[in-house]
C-alpha cells in the first residue's frame, strides 16, 4: 500500500465516506458501471489551477497595497500580518484541495441499470441521485472546446420539471443527472436511449397510455427494415464490383 | 401493479431523530451573529417536524408560526437525491431530497433525519414510477428489447459492410 492509498483509506474513513456506492434495483447482468475519463483529472486541474491562480494574483494585489507611501506603520504592519496569515492558509490549501480533487475524480460513478440509473459523486459533500428510466424525458450530450481537446463530454440526463442549467461539473437543478467527464458519451449515450426506447408513455404519472401497436411489433418492424437495409447494402456491394 | 404493504418499520417513522437536533445547533452556530434568528427558527422546525408514511405517499409537516404542511405520492417522485455533507456523516445524518415535476429546481420535499437514509432511500425508489415491473402499458417488454438488440446488432453489421467495402 503506497502513502497516497493509506492517506485516501484514512481520509474516507475520517470523512466516513462509504467506498463504493449502492447499486440500484434491477436485473443483475444488466448493470453497467461508468467513471470518469482518464482526463476529467485533467480538466479539474486546470479549474483548480485557475482558481488558485486568481487566489494568488488576489494576495499579490493586496501585498502591493503595503507600499502605498502614506501609510502609517501600525496599519502597514497589521496590513502585511493579515497578508501573511492569508498566505499561510492559501500555501496549506494547496494539497489540501489538490486531494481533495483526486478524491473528487477517483470517486464518481455512473451505474446504469435496466430500469434506473445512479449518479455518486463528491468526497465532502457526497450526493447520489437516482432516476429510473420511466421518468427521464430527455438526454443531452455537451462538451466546451478543452473538454472536446481531452476527448471528454457530459451526459445531461433530465426528468420533468425546471430549474437551471448545470454549473460545470455539478447539476444545481434537482432535475438533472450529469454524467460528468466520460471519454464514451457516445457509448453512454447509445445505451441511455436504447433502454429509453422500452418507455412509450410520457413519463408523467400516468401508467397506461395504449400504444398505437404493441411494442414487440413495432420492434420486429425495425429488425425487417434493418434485414432489408443489410441485403440492399450488399446486393449493391455486389453490383458494384 | 401490486402493491406491497409498507414495511413495519418505516410506518412507525414519525419523528426525526435526535441527531439532527444536534445538526442544527451546529448549523446554527455557524451562522453566528444570525444565531438568535436561526437558532429558534431550526429548535421549533424539529420539535414540530413528523412524519407520516401512508399506503400512497408521505406526509411532513412542521413550523409553529408558519405552519407547513407538504403531501407527495410515491408514484410522482421524479428522481431521488441523497445528500450529506462531513458532519452530518458524522452524526450519522443525510438528507433525502425528494423531486417530483414541478417547476422548481429545489425538491419539493426533503426528508431530514431519518433513521436509516439509505434504507428510506431504497424503499422510495422501490414505490417509484419504473423501478418495478408495471403489467401494462409503458412496461418494459422482454421481446421487444430483445428484438431491438437484434436490430442493433444488424445495424453494426450493415455499418461494417459498407467500411469494408470503401
Amino acid at each position: 500500500m503506497t502513502i497516497a492509498e493509506w492517506v485516501k483509506d484514512v481520509v474516507l474513513r475520517l470523512a466516513r465516506v462509504p467506498a463504493q456506492p449502492h447499486v440500484p434495483e434491477g436485473a443483475e447482468e444488466s448493470v453497467r458501471m461508468f467513471n470518469a475519463g482518464r482526463n476529467y483529472f485533467t480538466w479539474r486541474m486546470i479549474l483548480w489551477g485557475l482558481g488558485n491562480a486568481a487566489i494568488a494574483l488576489g494576495l499579490l494585489v493586496a501585498f502591493a497595497f503595503s507600499f502605498i507611501p502614506k501609510l502609517p506603520p501600525l496599519v502597514r504592519a497589521i496590513w502585511l500580518a493579515v497578508e501573511a496569515g492569508a498566505v499561510g492558509i492559501f500555501v496549506v490549501s494547496i494539497p489540501i484541495t489538490y486531494f481533495l480533487q483526486r478524491l473528487n475524480y477517483e470517486m464518481r460513478w455512473y451505474i446504469v441499470t435496466d430500469r434506473s440509473l445512479r449518479i455518486r459523486s463528491g468526497v465532502v459533500w457526497l450526493q447520489e441521485i437516482t432516476m429510473t428510466f420511466a421518468n427521464i424525458q430527455g438526454i443531452r450530450v455537451n462538451a466546451n472546446p478543452i473538454e472536446r481537446l481531452l476527448g471528454l463530454a457530459n451526459v445531461e440526463v433530465r426528468s420533468a420539471g425546471g430549474g437551471d442549467s448545470t454549473a460545470h461539473g455539478e447539476p444545481s437543478s434537482g432535475h438533472v443527472g450529469n454524467f460528468a467527464g466520460v471519454d464514451n458519451a457516445e457509448a453512454i449515450r447509445d445505451l441511455l436511449v436504447e433502454r429509453l426506447r422500452v418507455y412509450r408513455d410520457s413519463g408523467l404519472g400516468e401508467k397506461t397510455v395504449e400504444a398505437r401497436e404493441p411494442l414487440s411489433l413495432s420492434a420486429a418492424r425495425e429488425v425487417l427494415h434493418e434485414t432489408r437495409a443489410l441485403r440492399n447494402s450488399l446486393a449493391s456491394g455486389l453490383g458494384s464490383t | 401493479m401490486s402493491v406491497a404493504p409498507i414495511p413495519p418499520h418505516i410506518v412507525a417513522i414519525e419523528r426525526p431523530r435526535e441527531s439532527l437536533m444536534t445538526y442544527y445547533v451546529l448549523t446554527a452556530i455557524a451562522a453566528n451573529v444570525a444565531f438568535p434568528f436561526v437558532f429558534p427558527y431550526l429548535y421549533f422546525r424539529y420539535h414540530t417536524m413528523r412524519y407520516r408514511f401512508d399506503t400512497d405517499g408521505i406526509h411532513m409537516k412542521w413550523g409553529i408560526i408558519f405552519r407547513r404542511e407538504v403531501l407527495l405520492n410515491y408514484s410522482r417522485i421524479q428522481d431521488i437525491h441523497l445528500r450529506s455533507n462531513l458532519i452530518e456523516r458524522w452524526l450519522g445524518l443525510a438528507r433525502i431530497e425528494i423531486q417530483t415535476a414541478s417547476g422548481s429546481a429545489s425538491a419539493n420535499m426533503t426528508l431530514e433525519g431519518m433513521e436509516d437514509p439509505e434504507g428510506m432511500r431504497d424503499f422510495l425508489y422501490s414505490r417509484m414510477r419504473g423501478a418495478r415491473e408495471e403489467k401494462a402499458g409503458g412496461a418494459a417488454d422482454p421481446v421487444a428489447a430483445a428484438l431491438l438488440e437484434i436490430a442493433g446488432e444488424l445495424r453494426e453489421i450493415r455499418a461494417l459492410v459498407e467500411r469494408q467495402r470503401v
